[in-house]
């Protein structure tokens, strides 16, 4: 699971999800990608259910770039908790993904399989994605 | 290659910044600019459907830009592109003159099939070419075809359209043919995962049961 080996500061506030991806709009290293169509906190472990059900998918022979990192901690009180008594304790590690940013790449597999390993990944994903290619742009 | 045929008219704005960009675009014009040579830069609206059209599949298009009746030769330096509409946002464009040599990117495809077992990357998506504006190639071609394991394309080794010069260094890997690791199966990788839960357990029992 994806998490920062050090931190400076246990706790920090919500990160804005406003805007649109200023970088990592187009695909850097493989052949294929998904692309995020809305924002949203992305989980260490939806990035890693994602990770797996490509890479099971493809078994051999494709090579995978995750290019999000869950640096954000996010915390939550207990349950029947009163209101107060400082900041709850940090629970989730998440990547904060603006529209357009590409999170996933594959390459060294034919077009079909990549569509077939990344539909599967995308339903790993909390927010709309789309397929996207290197050349040609849309699909 | 690179047509000398993609006419677009331009015409030049007095009007700048966001606002005005914005306005712009809702009229269904592209904000550009355009310079080079030592002159002043130009502000100029290009049509956005054709100037999309022409750059959509070849990012070195060369234009033929006809300015209220006078005509320019340019170059795509940078575009500007919507993360998720993926329409013009601004394009940036430089002069040429005809014959003139300029310094490129030029996107490299691969073509055929590694040996059985292996598979490759590619390094290097493009490559710098000095070439001629007028005659700019849309792509490199690399033939993968029958590499083994460890087999390296360096840029030196392109076949490059005539009248292009490398700028890239030429021992730069555009292509690595490896033979990929095999993913574990579901089976598999549940069984080292409950595997690696029974060991901290069982080494935690030890430790309780010594003291």
């Amino acid at each position: 699971m994806l998490i920062p080996r050090r931190t400076k500061h246990r706790k920090q506030h919500h990160p804005k999800r406003s805007g649109v991806a200023k970088g990592g709009t187009t695909i850097a290293f493989g052949d294929y990608g998904i692309q995020a169509l809305e924002p949203a906190y992305v989980t260490n472990r939806q990035i890693e259910a994602a990770r797996i059900a490509m890479t099971r998918h493809i078994k051999r022979g494709g090579k995978v770039w995750i290019n999000i990192f869950p640096d954000r901690p996010l915390t939550k009180k207990p349950a029947e908790t009163r209101m107060g008594s400082g900041k709850g304790s940090p629970e989730w590690w998440v990547a904060n993904v603006k529209p357009g940013r590409i999170m996933f790449e594959l390459a060294g597999v034919n077009e079909e399989l990549a569509r077939e390993a990344l539909r599967r990944a995308q339903h790993k994903l909390p927010m709309k994605t789309r397929f996207v290619r290197r050349e040609g742009g849309d699909v | 290659m690179a047509s000398n045929e993609n006419r677009v008219s331009a015409s030049v704005r007095s009007d700048f910044g966001k606002g005005a960009a914005r306005r712009t675009r809702r009229q269904g014009l592209t904000p550009a600019v355009l310079y080079g040579h030592g002159t002043d830069p130009v502000h100029l609206s290009l049509p956005t459907h054709e100037t999309w059209l022409i750059l959509k599949d070849n990012p070195n298009a060369l234009l033929t830009l006809d300015i209220d009746g006078k005509t320019e030769l340019a170059l795509p330096r940078d575009i500007q592109r919507h993360p998720v509409r993926w329409t013009l946002e601004h394009v940036d464009l430089i002069l040429v003159r005809k014959g003139e040599k300029v310094v490129v990117d030029v996107p490299v495809h691969v073509e055929g099939e590694t040996a059985s077992g292996t598979s490759y990357t590619l390094e290097a998506s493009s490559i710098s070419l000095e070439a001629e504006a007028t005659h700019l190639p849309e792509y490199i071609e690399v033939s993968v075809e029958g590499l083994e394991d460890g087999d390296i394309i360096r840029a030196g080794a392109l076949t490059l359209p005539e009248g292009s010069a490398l700028e890239t260094d030429p021992e730069t890997a555009v292509v690595v043919v490896y033979v990929p690791r095999e993913e574990p199966s579901e089976d598999e990788a549940e069984d080292t995962e409950a595997s690696a839960a029974e060991a901290p357990a069982e080494a935690s029992a030890e430790s309780s049961d010594e003291s």
